[in-house]
């Protein structure tokens, strides 16, 4: 007899799931215990496993899909019981999963905690003192405090309570701040009976995805902590134009294909052993700067849901081709979906390859805790002297960003000239390439 | 052997951590002598995988939705298993909640653990365990209890001691210094173990407190503390059993600040690779208390580490058998919530009475 086993709430008071992984095929014979499938919740990524013994009979959802709780995750086919037995025990065993959803929110308060954020994006470096202090202050952002009535009638009516200013002891949101909040907004009288605004509407009120919260939050906590300072600079590359195109040439026969970004994540993976400071953290609080001797480089993927910056780990040891993989992969995942915290973790710098859409100069914002971060803009063919003659030449610009409490104009100048030595001239970069100075 | 000697040479201020083993189960001190029989030290082995397993199990319960929030003691092992070969059956165990192994050695069923994570109060009976008081989910209220009842142990003229567990973060609270200052007042023999795995949830511990240790907070009130390395057996039994006699002896309360690690989450609704670094977890794991007393016995030839699956095994089963009695255990009942404090229920509980009732009609019936 077949059994149903349905996404139970893991956290408290989860609402749904995203399926990260399938471990198990239709067909598939399990024990109890065994890993069926890895799930992202609000709370955590884990892995449920089966409750029963048995052949799976079919799986419910793809990659990616949102699963509610109580919702059926996967049918077994129970080994060694039939018919109504198995009926029964199907009855009861998940009881936990939906009908008592509900109760279960006011148990077990040791250590609940609300991490409402993603940390999957654009997430800070998992090193030092400085990482595992922000958690903690994001919390304290991350959640709106209201009374519990407060937040059943604004999920009811529709209203986004985080827009709502809470009245009650330490700004909590109460029932009054909800029935005053229709009120005083001047459009779509309380949202709640048609979720489509009419089509006189002059605005719409869409909630914020969680990617764009992430991306939201983590851009202002850049630009509140760090000192930015731009610099721009524009640099000749022919030589990396004819190279490119001569060794895409010899890759023509095979599955690969350079672009420029892996010279430029080489060059910049090169030039940072010189210039340790560029990939570095500073901590304030503890006093001390921390310098990195591993050089993972994080790349700026534009995604349809948002930015997202995946991390070339250990730059500096690997080939361009290597590189162009990785980089292959990671978009493509990156575009499914499919990245994991783990893709994001323990970035040293970051590259935003923005030219690649568009635009020549570029004021990029760093991805903090980082020390900088380095724009590529859009290669451009222009007049460029040489020789004391005018001729076409291909020009790429450069913009970068750095954190000004680490370092200081000068060695800015210094990195940004070796990384500009090494694009203008491919053949320097593999004198030195690999090399520890 | 740990002794007042000791004692006296690990002093909280200067920051030192009492070990007998290094990382790799090999005795550090000179002149040691094993405290206790081989057969007794196989026995905890066995009873240290047994919550291991158990606790893995609980993990996995919890995950297929059989059972509600769950602290996982991976890597605290140690300090458990010493202190359930130390606490008597006349001592009184007041817990914190991360405690399982010493749980288990004072006699509580596996059964009543799972009907307690699944929030049945029928868990919280330990019906064959001597003087365990209930978790008490205010965070280090637990250790004012155990000061009362060491004073009552005095008060009563009985031979018996109160050991109290809290967390690092759990001294943070008032309630903890009230505790051991009321303790040491009025002389009573109370072991306060905090279980120091550096984090208090997400907290590391340099956020928590700008003292060198948790030890030196005792003696501000004239309590005898020490730094243990609470993943090392031999230190925990010791100090454990030292800390017993002594608060016995000497009629005064002692604070253990056991050092460890949280290698799993908080609680299962906790995802702790957004608060702290592989490397670090990696550090730790290198210190597990499993690997550095199976190699310690691997060494002497007392435990052949192949046995060990099978015996996993065997555990498991007894395990799997255990939770599914808890299942089949009947659900709590709704009146029993309401209906004993007053002769006659109030008015107003009575309305909130009804009104859970009406709900649970409509979410699948009143159990």
């Amino acid at each position: 007899m077949r059994y149903i086993f349905k996404f139970p709430d893991i956290g408290e008071g989860l609402e749904e799931g995203k399926i990260v992984e399938w471990y198990v095929e239709k067909g598939q014979t399990i024990s109890s215990g065994d890993p069926l499938v890895k799930m992202e919740t609000d709370k955590v990524v884990t892995d449920i496993p089966s409750p029963k013994s048995g052949v799976i009979a079919q799986r419910f959802g793809g990659l990616g899909d949102i699963v509610k709780v109580g919702n059926a995750l996967v049918e077994i086919e129970i080994e060694g019981v039939s018919g109504a037995e198995a009926v029964a025990e199907a009855a009861t065993t998940p009881a936990l999963a939906s009908n008592q959803q509900v109760e279960e929110k006011g148990f077990g308060v040791v250590g609940t905690i609300e991490v409402a954020g993603d940390g999957a994006y654009l997430p800070a470096s998992g090193e030092g003192m400085q990482a595992a202090a922000q958690p903690v202050q994001e919390q304290k952002r991350s959640k709106v405090l209201a009374t519990p009535v407060a937040r059943a009638m604004a999920k009811e009516l529709g209203v986004d309570i985080n827009q709502v200013t809470g009245s009650g002891p330490a700004g909590r949101v109460t029932r009054k701040d909800i029935e005053g909040y229709g009120r005083k907004k001047d459009y779509a009288a309380p949202v709640s009976t048609s979720p489509q605004p009419p089509a006189t509407a002059r605005i719409e009120i869409k909630p914020l995805s969680m990617i764009r919260r992430t991306i939201a939050k983590n851009m202002i906590r850049s630009k509140q902590n760090a000192a930015h300072m731009s610099v721009m600079d524009e640099v000749e590359v022919s030589a990396l134009v004819e190279a490119r195109k001569s060794l895409n040439q010899k890759l023509e026969a095979t599955q690969d294909k350079l672009s420029f970004l892996p010279f430029v994540i080489k060059a910049v993976a090169q030039a940072l052993k010189s210039h340790p400071s560029l990939n570095s953290e500073i901590d304030l609080e503890g006093d001390r700067m921390i310098y990195k001797h591993y050089y993972n480089i994080g790349i700026a993927v534009d995604t349809d849901d948002g930015l997202v910056a995946p991390v070339i780990r250990d730059a500096d040891r690997k080939s361009l081709l290597q590189i162009s993989r990785e980089l292959k992969s990671i978009s493509e995942k990156a575009r499914d979906r499919k990245l994991t915290p783990d893709d994001f973790k323990d970035g040293t710098f970051s590259i935003t390859s923005y030219g690649s859409i568009g635009g020549y100069f570029a004021v990029p914002v760093i991805n903090y805790p980082q020390a900088a971060i380095l724009g590529i803009g859009k290669i451009v063919e222009k007049p460029v002297v040489k020789d004391k003659q005018v001729v076409v030449g291909n020009v790429m610009p450069i913009s970068m960003s750095v954190d000004h409490r680490i370092v200081d104009g000068g060695e800015v100048a210094r990195f940004l000239n070796e990384v500009l030595d090494y694009l203008n001239n491919p053949l320097y970069l593999m004198l030195q390439m690999g090399g520890s100075q | 052997m740990f002794d007042l000697k000791t004692l006296d040479k690990y002093k909280p201020i200067d920051n030192k951590m009492y070990q007998v083993m290094d990382d790799e189960g090999k005795v550090i001190l000179k002149n040691w002598q094993q405290p206790m029989s081989d057969e007794d030290l196989v026995d905890a082995f066995k009873d240290l995988l047994f919550e291991r397993t158990t606790d893995q199990m609980a993990v996995s319960y919890q995950r297929q939705g059989r059972m509600f929030t769950y602290p996982p003691n991976l890597g605290q092992e140690a300090i458990h298993i010493a202190a359930g070969k130390v606490i008597k059956n006349e001592d009184w165990f007041v817990p914190a909640f991360r405690e399982l192994g010493a749980w288990l050695a004072k006699g509580v069923s596996l059964r009543e653990i799972f009907l307690y994570f699944k929030g049945n109060e029928d868990g919280s009976r330990f019906e064959q365990a001597n003087r365990m008081l209930p978790v008490s989910v205010p965070i280090a209220s637990q250790l004012v209890h155990a000061a009362g009842i060491g004073f009552a142990m005095n008060y009563l003229k009985e031979e018996a001691a109160s050991f109290a567990f809290v967390g690092d973060g759990g001294t943070s609270e008032g309630d903890f210094h009230e505790a051991l200052n009321f303790a040491a007042v009025w002389n009573a023999p109370v072991v306060f173990v905090v279980q120091n795995n550096q984090f208090a949830i997400s907290v590391p511990l340099k956020m928590q407190t700008r003292s060198i240790n948790l030890a030196v907070k005792g003696v501000a009130y004239d309590v005898p503390s020490v730094v243990v390395d609470g993943n090392d057996f031999f230190a925990m039994y010791e100090v454990m059993a030292f800390a017993r006699e002594f608060v016995l002896k000497e009629k005064r309360p002692f604070l253990i600040e056991a050092r460890t690690y949280r290698r799993g989450a908080h609680t299962t609704s906790d995802d702790p690779t957004r608060y702290r670094t592989s490397e670090e977890e990696e550090m730790w794991a290198a210190k597990d208390p499993a690997k550095r007393l199976r190699n310690y016995l691997v060494e002497k030839k007392l435990w052949n580490p192949e046995s060990e699956e099978e015996l996993v095994k065997s555990f498991k089963k007894k395990i799997d058998s255990e939770f599914e009695a808890a299942e089949q255990h009947p659900e709590y009942r709704v009146d029993d919530v309401f209906d004993y404090m007053y002769e006659k229920l109030p008015d107003e509980l009575a309305r909130q009475k009804n009104m859970l009732k009406n709900y649970l009609s409509t979410v699948g019936g009143d159990k």
